[in-house]
Formats: C-alpha cells, sequence, structure tokens
C-alpha cells in the first residue's frame, strides 16, 4: 500500500470571526493526482498554505509524509514543492539566476530536466525577473517547482497567466509526474484541467469540504442529464420520480435524473420516442450542483484573508 | 449582497478621477509630511532654546562665534557661520544644513515610493485603467505630493514661529517663515528630483539611487564651497548651495529662491513629460532586460540578501566613514572653544570627560554618527519585514529552511554590519583627527566607534520584536522610536527633562565616548535587551502566520 502524502485531521483555520477552514480531514496517498475545487474564499489557498506552515492552524494536524507540517517543516519541505497562482520573485534576478538560488535552497536539482523544462516553456532564462509578463513569471515558478522533482507537488491554480499550448506543456509535465510516482494536489479553477488530469477531486465550499471522491463516484451520486424527441405527443414528466428540472421545447424534453432511471424509461416506453440521448454530468455541473448561494460569506472570508 | 461603498452621485463618481489619484497620494504625504514638520520644527526650537540657555551672556556668545566664525573645517559640515553671536546666525548654523540635506533625504524617497514604487507594486496599472492618463496621473501624483509638502512646510512653520515669539529669543514672524522656506527647499528640490527620476528609471530602488547620487555631489559641491579654499562660487552650482545663498535670519536674499523655483518647476515638467512618452513599467533611461548570470552569492537567503543591499549598505558605510572622517578633521578647531564655553565643560566633567578638547568635541559629535548607525539598523529591519511582505520570504520558507535558521543567519549579518560601522566610525575619525595632530589614540577613537554600536543594536532589537508581534508596524515603530531619540536628546540639551524622559532614548544611553570612556557595562546591558528582543520576536515570529503588507 502507498504511504500518506497529506494527511490532516480536524484542521481549521479562523480569521477573527470568519472561518476560513473548518474541520478538514484529508487522505491523500502517493502517487495520487488529488485537485481541490471550490469557489473563491472557500478555503483552498487557505488549506495549501496550513499544509506549508505558512499559516498555524486554529485547530486540527496535518502532516506531509508522516513530518508534522508545524513542528517538522524543514522534514516536509524536503519532499515538497509549491506553487503559487500569484508569482512574486526578485525584480532584480534573471530566470537563471532565480532557477539557481531555489535550487540551491532546495539542496537538489535535476539539471538535465530543468534545461529540458525550460525549452519545453520556452522561457529565455538570461531575461530578469523584472521584465517578465505574468504567463512568463508563472513559468518560472513551475519550472522552479518541477525541477526538483519532489515526491508531493501543492499547486495552487499553477496555470494561472498561461497561454493553451504552455497548458498543455504543464499536463504533460503532471502526467509524466504520475508517471514517476509524484503525488500532485491541484487547487484549480479550470474544470477541464482538473477532469483531465485528477484521480480524485474535492470539492470545498464555506471552508468545508463537501465531496471527496473519483469522476465516477461523484457522477453516480449527480444527476444524469437526458434530452428526449418525440413523434407524437409530449408526455408530462414532470410527475415522474426522480426527475427535475424538465424543459419542453416543441418536440424535444430535457431533464435531470436523480437515483434509478426505471421509471422514466417506463413512461418513455409508453410514448412515441425518436431520439433519446443520456450523458453524465460534466465536472463543471457537479462543480456547480455544489456551489450553492454562500457567495456573501465567501467574500466575508477573501476579506478576511 | 450589502454593500459597504458609499452611495455616491453620479456628478460625484464623473469628478472622481479627476482627484482621486491626488487624494490617495495626498493621505500618504499628509501623514509623512506631519511627522517630518514635527521633527524640523522641533530641530529649529532645541537648537534656539539651545544656544539661549548655553550661552546668555554676550560675552559667552563672542567668545562662541571667536571660535566658530572662523573655522573653514566646520563651515564645510554645518556651512558658513555669520553672526554667530546672535541666537538668529546660531540658528540658521545649527539646523539649516542639517536640515536641508533631511529634508532631501525625505523628498526623493517619498517621491520614488509614491510614483516609481506604486508602479512597481502594479498598483499603478490599475489606477491607469481608470478615466485618466499617464500624464494627468503623474500630474495629480505631485499635487498629493505637494499637500505633504505643505503639511511639513505648515508644521514647521508654526513651530518656528512659535518659537521666535518666545522673548529669550526674539525673531520676527515673517523672519522665521522666510527661514522655514528655507529649511525645506532641499525637500522641495529632491522631491521634485525624485518625481524626475522616477521615470528615468527601471525600478524604485534606481529612481531613488540616481536621485541619492545627485544629493551626494550636491552635498560634496556644497562643502568644497565653504571649505575656505576660494571656491564660494561653486555654491552656485548645487540646488543646496542655493538654499545655503537664501541666508535667512542673517541677510535674506529671496532672489535666491529663483533657481529653486525654477528647477522645481522644470523637474515637475520633465516628470509630467516622460511619463507621458514612456511604457508602463519602463524606463526612460536604456534597461538592461537580459543579463549575464552570476552566481556570486546566491547560496541562500543571506548571500541574496547581501547581494541585493551590497549598494545601499556601500553608501551607508561611506556616508558613516565620510562624516567620521569630517568630524575628526575639525575636532581639533572645534574643540578649542569646548574649553572656553563653562556649560558645556561643566556637563562633560559631570560626566567623567577626560582629554583635549577635539575628545569632548567627538564626544557631542558622534551623536550624528550613532544616528547615521541606527539608520543602518532600521534599514535591515525593513529589509526583513519586505521580505515578508513582498512574499519572497514564501518562496525559503516552502522549501527545506525554518524560519528560526532564516531569522537567525538575517540577524548575523545585521550585527556583522553595525560592528562593521562602528569599525569604520572610529578609524575614519581616527585617520581625520591623526591628519591634524589633535593626539588622540587610535583605540580611544575605535572605543567610541564602537560605543555607537548597542543603541544601534537595541532599535535592530527593538524592531525584530515588533517583526514578531505587530509585524505590520515595523517601520512606523524603529523610525518613531529614532525619532522620539532623536528629538529627546535635542530638547534635553536645551532644556531640564525629567532623566525617566530621558532614559527613553537610546542616544542617552550612550556615553559621550571618546570625551568620555565608554561604559561597556551599559553598553553590554542595551545588548542583552537586545538580545532577549530578538529572542522574543524570533519566538512570535516562528509561530504566527506570514503576513503581507
Amino acid at each position: 500500500m502507498n504511504a500518506s502524502a497529506i494527511s490532516t485531521s480536524g484542521l481549521s483555520k479562523r480569521y477573527g470571526n470568519a472561518d476560513a477552514l473548518v474541520g478538514l480531514d484529508l487522505e491523500i496517498t502517493e502517487g495520487e493526482i488529488v485537485g481541490y475545487l471550490g469557489p473563491n474564499g472557500a478555503g483552498k489557498t487557505t488549506t495549501i498554505r496550513l499544509l506549508l506552515g505558512l499559516i498555524r492552524p486554529t485547530a486540527g494536524l496535518a502532516s506531509i509524509f508522516g513530518s508534522d507540517c508545524f513542528r517538522q517543516p524543514v522534514e516536509a519541505h524536503r519532499h515538497v514543492a509549491y506553487v503559487a497562482g500569484e508569482t512574486n520573485l526578485w525584480p532584480s534576478l534573471t530566470g537563471a539566476e532565480t532557477l539557481f538560488l531555489l535550487g540551491r535552497v532546495q539542496g537538489k536539482v535535476d539539471t538535465s530536466y530543468r534545461d529540458e523544462l525550460i525549452g519545453r516553456f520556452d522561457l529565455d532564462p538570461s531575461r530578469k525577473v523584472r521584465t517578465y509578463s505574468k504567463g512568463n513569471r508563472q513559468k518560472l515558478a513551475l519550472i522552479a517547482a518541477l525541477m526538483c522533482r519532489p515526491r508531493l507537488l501543492l499547486l495552487d491554480e499553477p496555470t494561472s497567466g498561461l497561454d493553451p499550448l504552455m497548458e498543455q506543456a504543464f499536463r504533460t509535465c503532471a502526467h509524466e509526474a504520475r508517471a514517476n510516482g509524484q503525488t500532485i494536489f491541484l487547487s484549480s479553477h479550470i474544470l477541464s484541467e482538473v477532469e483531465a488530469l485528477c484521480d480524485r477531486v474535492g470539492i470545498l465550499r464555506n471552508g468545508a469540504l463537501v465531496e471527496m471522491g473519483t469522476l465516477a463516484e461523484m457522477r453516480h451520486l449527480s444527476a444524469l442529464t437526458i434530452e428526449a424527441s418525440f413523434d407524437g405527443s409530449v408526455p408530462d414528466l414532470s410527475r415522474v420520480p426522480g426527475v427535475q428540472a424538465v424543459q419542453v421545447d416543441g418536440q424535444v424534453v430535457r431533464c435531470h435524473v436523480q437515483g434509478t432511471i426505471e421509471p422514466l424509461l417506463k413512461v418513455l416506453a409508453a410514448s412515441r420516442v425518436h431520439e433519446l440521448l443520456s450523458r453524465e454530468p460534466s465536472l463543471e455541473e457537479l462543480f456547480l450542483a455544489h456551489y450553492g448561494p454562500s457567495g456573501e460569506q465567501a467574500g466575508e472570508l477573501e476579506d478576511a484573508q | 449582497m450589502r454593500s459597504e461603498l458609499p452611495p455616491w452621485s453620479a456628478a460625484r463618481v464623473e469628478n472622481a478621477p479627476q482627484r482621486a489619484i491626488a487624494r490617495l497620494t495626498g493621505r500618504k504625504a499628509v501623514r509623512s509630511g506631519v511627522l517630518w514638520g514635527c521633527v524640523f520644527g522641533v530641530t529649529v526650537a532645541s537648537s534656539a532654546l539651545g544656544y539661549v540657555a548655553a550661552y546668555p551672556t554676550i560675552t559667552a556668545r563672542r567668545a562662541f562665534a571667536a571660535m566658530f566664525g572662523s573655522n573653514a573645517g566646520l563651515d564645510a559640515i554645518t556651512g558658513p557661520a555669520i553672526r554667530l553671536e546672535t541666537v538668529s546666525g546660531y540658528t540658521v548654523w545649527k539646523s539649516l544644513a542639517f536640515l536641508s540635506v533631511l529634508g532631501a533625504v525625505w523628498g526623493l524617497l517619498i517621491a520614488t515610493r509614491l510614483l516609481r514604487g506604486e508602479e512597481d507594486a502594479g498598483r499603478w496599472e490599475l489606477l491607469l485603467s481608470g478615466q485618466t492618463t499617464r500624464r494627468r496621473a503623474t500630474a495629480q501624483v505631485l499635487v498629493g505630493l505637494g499637500v505633504g509638502f505643505i503639511t511639513l512646510m505648515a508644521i514647521a512653520s508654526l513651530i518656528d514661529v512659535a518659537i521666535g515669539h518666545l522673548a529669550k529669543v526674539h525673531i520676527a514672524p515673517a523672519s522665521m517663515l522666510f527661514f522655514t522656506l528655507a529649511l525645506v527647499s532641499g525637500a522641495a528640490v529632491f522631491l521634485a528630483l525624485g518625481a524626475f527620476t522616477s521615470q528615468l528609471a527601471a525600478t524604485r530602488r534606481q529612481a531613488a539611487g540616481y536621485a541619492g547620487a545627485v544629493l551626494g555631489v550636491s552635498y560634496a559641491l556644497r562643502m568644497v564651497a565653504d571649505s575656505g579654499a576660494g571656491l564660494s562660487w561653486m555654491r552656485w552650482a548645487t540646488p543646496l548651495g542655493w538654499v545655503e545663498e537664501l541666508r535667512p535670519l542673517t541677510s535674506p536674499r529671496p532672489l535666491a529662491l529663483l533657481p529653486i523655483a525654477g528647477l522645481v518647476g522644470i523637474l515637475v515638467v520633465g516628470a509630467i513629460h516622460l511619463a507621458g512618452i514612456r511604457d508602463l513599467g519602463a524606463s526612460t533611461i536604456a534597461d538592461h532586460a537580459t543579463a549575464k548570470m552570476h552566481t556570486r552569492l546566491l547560496s541562500g537567503p543571506t548571500g541574496l540578501a547581501l547581494r541585493l543591499g551590497r549598494f545601499t549598505d556601500a553608501a551607508w558605510m561611506f556616508a558613516i566613514g565620510a562624516t567620521a572622517l569630517l568630524l575628526g578633521y575639525v575636532a581639533k578647531q572645534a574643540g578649542r572653544t569646548f574649553s572656553t564655553t563653562p556649560s558645556i565643560e561643566r556637563a562633560l566633567q559631570k560626566l567623567g570627560a577626560h582629554g583635549t578638547g577635539a575628545q569632548s568635541y567627538l564626544g557631542v559629535a558622534f551623536l550624528i554618527v550613532a544616528v547615521l548607525v541606527v539608520f543602518v539598523a532600521i534599514g535591515q529591519v525593513s529589509a526583513i519585514r519586505s521580505e515578508e511582505s513582498k512574499g519572497h520570504l514564501e518562496h525559503f520558507l516552502v522549501r527545506p529552511l525554518s524560519r528560526q535558521r532564516w531569522l537567525a543567519d538575517r540577524c548575523l549579518v545585521v550585527v556583522s554590519a553595525l560592528v562593521a560601522c562602528g569599525v569604520v566610525a572610529g578609524t575614519a575619525a581616527w585617520v581625520g583627527t591623526a591628519s591634524q595632530h589633535s593626539g588622540i589614540g587610535f583605540s580611544t577613537l575605535l572605543d567610541a566607534g564602537m560605543n555607537i554600536v548597542p543603541p544601534a543594536a537595541c532599535v535592530f532589537g527593538l524592531g525584530v520584536l515588533v517583526i514578531g508581534v505587530w509585524p505590520r508596524a515595523t517601520n512606523i515603530v524603529t523610525y518613531g522610536l529614532l525619532a522620539w531619540s532623536f528629538l529627546v536628546n535635542l530638547v534635553g540639551e536645551a532644556t531640564h527633562l525629567s532623566h525617566w524622559l530621558l532614559d527613553t532614548s537610546v542616544f542617552h544611553q550612550m556615553t559621550a565616548a571618546p570625551a568620555v570612556a565608554p561604559d561597556w557595562t551599559t553598553g553590554a546591558t542595551l545588548l542583552a535587551a537586545s538580545v532577549a528582543m530578538v529572542l522574543l520576536g524570533g519566538y512570535r515570529f516562528v509561530r504566527r502566520d506570514l503576513v503581507g503588507d
């Protein structure tokens, strides 16, 4: 069985009167790629900063590869690399000097992989950081994290500011990392990225983890989307058990089905169905299903942070 | 959702962009202007009142004027001594050159911070996305800076006029107002210069560096002009010389305001013009976008701090060395007056003073060097805090490096820098005194140099404590302590302050070496207090959240 890469128990963080994170229990095993989703201010960045020991928990425990994040940060960080969504580096250093410095502090660098990454991300390392665009600064941060080949990558919106080609380069690197047995904890708003990369997904709302599982598990728990076209009269589906959000557009009916589809199939079988389409919900739909009306509180949390 | 924004009417919103930037800048500049206005006013007050208290009779004043009125070495530092037998002459001599330089430093720092600093931080971009242009926005910032400048001048004027109104001082309000105008003229010129270099340079650090270099050259030219070598015409080649040519309180020459106002106008217009022709984030002077890789000092955070601060540290070290050298150079001549000034002699004897007049003079004058060394300590505290607030520290702490190790290494560097300052000050002062055959030994002056380290270490210790418990207040508290200590010392010279109040000044804990043998027990106590504050601050720092600006 793989070792535990990240483990938290009752991890909480409070800013004044606002709960940024409430009793987070998380278990991520080595080699997994886990997506971490949630609206702005839900507590994603707070979780990652707690894991890195940059902020202190109000309550609870967190460990990385068995090392306590707060009592043994040096030991924990030996296996970790981190990329923040907003990278603020030393403006007077060049890209190459920045990579050299961060590599020295990390203590280990795969130099040939670093050079390969510089090529893949199309970065000019001779330029001073202050002349880089936001995207180029983000590339530099990604290279600095990946070049150490850490056991765990903590990525907080790592592709923010990258163009689609570079986003693709990042996905390739993430797949390689998985193939090497590295663990990735990825917070992102790009749901297609999470859908394409992650083995499991956690959804956070108002500082609490409301869902955690594989995409298949989450889809199983969620509504199926059905679209039926009829030749004759359209049956009334609104009273069929499990059927929700019925929309009738001429001879076409769209609806969601929660739970077993059998009652709906019985009604449809009795009608003249011309075409029947069904599809599982996308991650976006799953995410939106959990993203309830809590914007106000989320906003307050952001302010507190 | 309930909005916290004020319910502005459409008309108000329409007018807002015209003034919003000026208001925003003005708010910051006014805060600073209030503080420095007080510093200006209290410095003038302490000079005038100190003179009245120390030289109450016309005989004492004439003796004083005879000694200092023809000291070319001293003139090079303080400007020409004119009518030293009067309160007016002494006040100008004591405060004009000093406050002109202080004001110039204030002006260039605040202008580069609120112009280029805001641009570096990316906030300028947000402002420019509003209903304004780069030129208009720059003009608005200059208006805000102007409001801060006027605040400084108004507060200093109020204090100066009030002091002039005292019977013992008795200087007419109009004369005092012109004197205040002369005092702040240096600030106006270098504020405008800071705005101008903000358009030339690629970063705030560079902009402040350019303006600082001009200030250094201006000061050097002014010194040469006042050195009595027949080069007094050179005063017209430097803004600090123009300020001197105003000759407030002694023989006022308002015409000398013309070059000052002209230069300010040219620099302001130039800054607004350049803001319109350059790209946002770019510099007018070509900046190298690429560079060869130099890995010197890039082995870790401490090396990086040394590398990034090397020019600033070298400039401070140079300033400390040059000041100590000059003080040493003029000590022999200046010291002669001390033995003829009973009040000073009595005060020094009470402190156990011994040795030549030059030693007595240096004992008092080394306060200037001590202030510079405290500036170094505060600069280091500020750099430590700024690494955290800018987010640079995170890059180290997410790697295998503990907060304790990072802070301990930085503290070690600061302690080494402060000790180096002490050694440089002592050695440079010795070189200066030796050149005049003043007869003061190297070890005596080295001890005097080391004597100014504990107060700076104490301020540094307090800075680390504040970083631990209230990080956002680091600069306010440390600069506040420096200003407070300096003012208490200045006022304490002139009045009989309670010893409880005097004890709150870090400079009061320092003996007047080399006039008095350094009190190493007090020094060790200050160092112990500093270590305790560093430990407590470090303890809190490793247990708190990292905090941005």
